[in-house]
C-alpha cells in the first residue's frame, strides 16, 4: 500500500526536522531541569537566532561562508540577550513559584518580540544555504534535500556535545547536583548563582543554534517564536521534564509521526504528532523517560 | 470639545507625516466645511504586517497627490488601527472608529475573516467599507451588500483565471496542498470549482492541509511528490507561500511536477527568497511593478520607489486605487453624505497604473485584470520575476451579475 521508498523518505525528512526540535527542546529541558524555570521566552531566543543568522549572512553579502559564520555567531547573540535578561531580572526570581516564573518569562517573550520588530522590522527574511547544501541528493534512490541531510549530521553532534557537558565537565556535574539539591551545593561552597547562570547560557545557546539552523529552511518571520515554544514544551513534557534524552525521544516522536502521518492521511496530518503526545501522556503521565522534577 | 478636536487633528497631521505634504491653503473657498476622515483597520504587527504596510504606503502616496488640490476644497485624512489579524479586535476597532472617531468611511483589511465581520457591521451602520487586500470571494459575493466594496481582486477571479490557464494544459490528476485558514479554503474551493467546470475529466489525487505558520513543509512536499500527481495546486499566502516555494526548489520537485499558486509571482514573496525560489512555478496576480510597461505604471513605480525605497507590491496598488476611488466618488457625489457616496462609487471608473478600472455596480467589485506568469531567473535581477505574462481582463474572470444575485439569494 505504502511504498518503501516513500516511507523511507518521509522518515528521513521527519528525522531531520526532529533534529531542530531536539536542539531547541534540549535547551528548554536543560533549563527546566537545572533551574526549574519554564522559560517561555526560549522561543524568542530561537527567533533572535534566526534573525541574527540572516543579518550575519547578509552582512557577508551572500558569500558561501555566510551560513557557517551565522551558525557560529547567531547563538552568541542569543546568549548575549539571555545573559542580560538572566543577570538583570531572572536571577532575582529563582525562588518564586512556577506560575510567577511563567508569567515573567511570558512577559519577556512579548518584549523580545517587539524588540525583534524594532531591530529587523516586520518583513519576511530569507537566508539562502551555501551552494553545497542546496538542492536534493539521492540516498539509496530516495531524493532528500541536502540541507536536511546536513541537519541529520548536526543533530547527533549536538547530542554528543550535551552528553559531554552534562556528564564529563565540572559545570555539568554541579548543575545536575544543583538541580537535585540547591542548598546542599551552596553549603559545599559552590557559587550556585554562577552555575545557574552558566546553565541558562547553555539553554540560550541551543535556542539560538536551533534558530540559526532552521533559518535556511523557512521564512524568518515574527511569530516563529510561538510555533516553536508550543512544540518544544510538548516535546519536553512527552520526553520527561528536564531529561535531555527525553527531549531527543520526544522530538523524534513528534517529527516522524508528522511526516509519516502525511503518507497515511495527508488531509489530517496536522493531528498526528499531537495525537501521539496525548497517547504517551495517557500511558505515561510523567513522560517517556525519567523526569528530574 | 474643540480643544480636544484640535489635539486629535494635530496628532493626525503628525501621524500622516511625510506621506502628505502640508500643502498651501486652498485659494478658492472650500466647499466642504471639514476634512474627509477615513478609518483604516489592518494588520500592522506579525507576519501579515508586510502587506498591511504596503497597502498603507500606496494609500499615502495617493493622498499626497490628492491633497495637493484637495477634494471639494477639503483634505483626506486617516487614522489607522492594528487589528492584529483578529476578527474580534478588528470589529471592535470598527465600532470605535465609527462611534468615537466619527470617520466618514472604513477601509481595510488583510484578514478575510475580519473583512467579513466589519462588512456585517458596516451594513448595519450604513457606513461605506472599502476592502483592499482580503481576497475571499464572499466579501462581494454571497455576503455582499450596498455598503461594502472591494478594490482588490478576489478568489473567485483568481480561481477562474488559474483554471482557464490550466484547462489548456494536459494535466488531469491534481493534488491540492493548502493552508488551513479562510483564504486557503476560499482560493482552493474556487480553483477546484472552475477546474471541474472547465475540464470535467480532472481528478483529485489527494489533498494535504497544514496549519498557518507551519515552519517545515518538506515532509508535506515529499509526500506529495511520492504520490506523483500531474500538477499541484497550492492554496497558500504570505509566509506560507514563501515556505512552499523554497521547499519546491530544495526538494527538486519544481523541476519534476508543475506547481500553480495564486500570487506566487508576487514581488513581496520572490524578492526575499532570492535564488532560493524555484523556476517554472505558474502564478497569478493583479499587479506587477514591471508589467505592463506603460507610462502610467512606470510613473507610479517611480513615485513609490522615491517615497518608500522599494517597488510597490499588489497591496500598494490596491491602496493607491482605494484613495483615488474615494476622492473621485466624493467629487462625483459633491458631498460627504454616505448614501450619495455609495451611489457615486457604483459604476465609477478611475485611471490606475494598469489602465481604467471600474467599480462594478452590481456587486461593488473592482474590475481588475489578472496577470498569469511563470517564475524565472533573469540576469538583471538578483531575484526571480514573472515571465511569459498573459493578461486576462476582469470581465473574463469575474462572476456574472446573475451569478452574484444567485449567490446572494435575491
Amino acid at each position: 500500500m505504502v511504498e518503501f521508498t516513500a516511507l523511507a523518505s518521509q522518515v528521513l525528512v521527519g528525522l531531520s526536522r526532529a533534529m531542530i526540535l531536539f536542539i531547541v527542546s534540549a535547551g528548554l529541558s536543560f533549563v527546566l531541569g537545572v533551574l526549574r524555570v519554564p522559560n517561555v521566552f526560549h522561543g524568542s531566543l530561537y527567533m533572535i537566532g534566526a534573525f541574527s543568522a540572516f543579518s550575519i549572512a547578509t552582512w557577508l553579502g551572500g558569500h558561501p561562508a555566510g551560513l557557517w559564520l551565522a551558525l557560529l555567531g547567531a547563538p552568541v547573540v542569543a546568549v548575549a540577550v539571555g545573559l542580560v535578561v538572566e543577570r538583570a531580572l531572572l536571577s532575582h526570581l529563582y525562588q518564586r513559584e512556577h506560575l510567577m516564573l511563567i508569567l515573567f518569562t511570558f512577559g519577556v517573550m512579548l518584549v523580545l518580540n517587539d524588540l525583534v520588530k524594532l531591530v529587523w522590522g516586520p518583513d519576511y527574511r530569507s537566508l539562502v544555504a551555501p551552494p553545497s547544501l542546496q538542492g536534493a541528493a539521492s540516498v539509496l534512490g530516495i531524493s532528500v534535500p541536502r540541507y536536511n541531510l546536513f541537519l541529520l549530521f548536526v543533530g547527533p553532534l549536538v547530542a554528543a556535545g550535551m552528553w559531554f557537558v552534562t556528564a564529563k565537565t565540572r559545570i555539568g556535574r554541579i548543575a545536575r547536583a544543583a538541580a537535585v539539591d540547591r542548598d546542599m551545593v551552596g553549603i559545599l561552597g559552590i557559587n550556585v548563582s554562577r552555575v545557574f547562570s552558566a546553565a541558562f547560557m547553555i539553554g540560550c545557546y541551543l535556542a539560538g543554534l536551533g534558530g540559526a539552523l532552521v533559518a535556511p529552511t523557512t521564512s524568518i518571520t515574527l511569530g516563529m517564536d510561538h510555533t516553536i515554544i508550543i512544540e518544544a514544551f510538548l516535546i519536553v513534557t512527552v520526553g520527561g521534564l528536564g531529561n535531555i534524552w527525553g527531549a531527543l525521544v520526544g522530538s523524534i516522536l513528534f517529527g516522524v509521526t508528522q511526516s509519516v502521518g502525511l503518507l497515511v492521511w495527508p488531509q489530517f496530518a496536522i493531528v498526528f504528532p499531537y495525537l501521539a503526545t496525548v497517547i504517551v501522556l495517557l500511558l505515561r503521565p510523567t513522560g517517556l523517560l525519567r523526569s528530574v522534577w | 470639545m474643540t480643544a480636544k478636536r484640535s489635539v486629535v487633528l494635530l496628532v493626525l497631521v503628525l501621524t500622516i507625516g511625510m506621506g502628505a505634504r502640508p500643502g498651501p491653503l486652498q485659494a478658492q473657498a472650500p466647499r466642504l466645511d471639514r476634512a474627509i476622515k477615513v478609518g483604516i483597520i489592518d494588520t500592522y504587527s506579525g507576519p501579515p504586517a508586510v502587506f498591511g504596510n504596503d497597502a498603507l504606503n500606496g494609500f499615502k502616496l495617493a493622498l499626497a497627490e490628492i491633497n495637493k488640490d484637495g477634494v471639494l476644497g477639503a483634505r483626506i485624512e486617516f487614522v489607522t488601527r492594528d487589528e492584529r489579524f483578529s476578527p474580534e479586535v478588528g470589529l471592535s476597532m470598527a465600532r470605535e472608529l465609527v462611534l468615537q472617531e466619527r470617520v466618514d468611511l472604513l477601509v481595510g483589511t488583510i484578514n478575510s475573516a475580519t473583512a467579513l465581520a466589519i462588512s456585517a457591521y458596516a451594513k448595519e451602520q450604513k457606513v461605506p467599507f472599502l476592502v483592499w487586500i482580503s481576497k475571499s470571494e464572499k466579501i462581494t459575493g454571497q455576503s455582499g451588500h450596498r455598503y461594502v466594496f472591494s478594490t482588490g481582486e478576489n478568489t473567485a477571479m483568481a480561481g477562474r483565471a488559474i483554471a482557464e490557464a490550466l484547462a489548456r494544459k494536459p494535466y488531469t490528476r491534481y493534488w491540492i496542498g493548502a493552508e488551513d485558514y479562510e483564504y486557503g479554503h476560499s482560493i482552493t474551493n474556487s480553483f477546484w470549482r472552475f477546474m471541474k467546470r472547465m475540464k470535467p475529466e480532472v481528478t483529485l489525487a489527494g489533498q494535504s492541509w497544514w496549519r498557518t505558520g507551519e515552519p517545515d513543509l518538506v515532509p508535506y512536499v515529499t509526500a506529495i511528490a511520492n504520490a506523483r500527481p500531474d500538477a499541484v495546486f497550492f492554496g497558500t499566502g504570505g509566509a506560507g507561500m514563501t515556505n512552499v516555494l523554497r521547499v519546491l526548489k530544495a526538494t527538486g520537485m519544481s523541476s519534476r511536477t508543475p506547481a500553480v499558486i495564486h500570487t506566487a509571482i508576487d514581488h513581496a514573496v520572490l524578492r526575499p527568497l532570492g535564488t532560493a525560489a524555484p523556476e517554472g512555478v505558474l502564478g497569478t496576480i493583479d499587479y506587477l511593478w514591471y508589467y505592463p510597461e506603460t507610462p502610467a505604471n512606470q510613473n507610479f513605480v517611480k513615485a513609490f520607489q522615491a517615497a518608500y525605497g522599494g517597488p510597490p507590491g499588489f497591496p500598494a496598488f490596491h491602496g493607491y486605487n482605494t484613495a483615488h476611488f474615494i476622492a473621485e466618488a466624493i467629487r462625483k457625489a459633491r458631498s460627504l453624505d454616505r448614501e450619495k457616496f455609495v451611489d457615486a462609487l457604483e459604476g465609477l471608473k478611475i485611471n490606475t497604473p494598469v489602465g481604467e478600472v471600474e467599480m462594478r455596480a452590481c456587486d461593488h467589485q473592482a474590475v481588475l485584470p489578472l496577470f498569469i506568469g511563470t517564475t524565472k531567473k533573469i540576469p538583471q535581477y538578483e531575484f526571480l520575476v514573472a515571465t511569459d505574462i498573459a493578461t486576462l481582463r476582469g470581465e473574463q474572470v469575474m462572476p456574472t451579475c446573475d451569478d452574484i444575485r444567485k449567490a446572494r439569494g435575491s
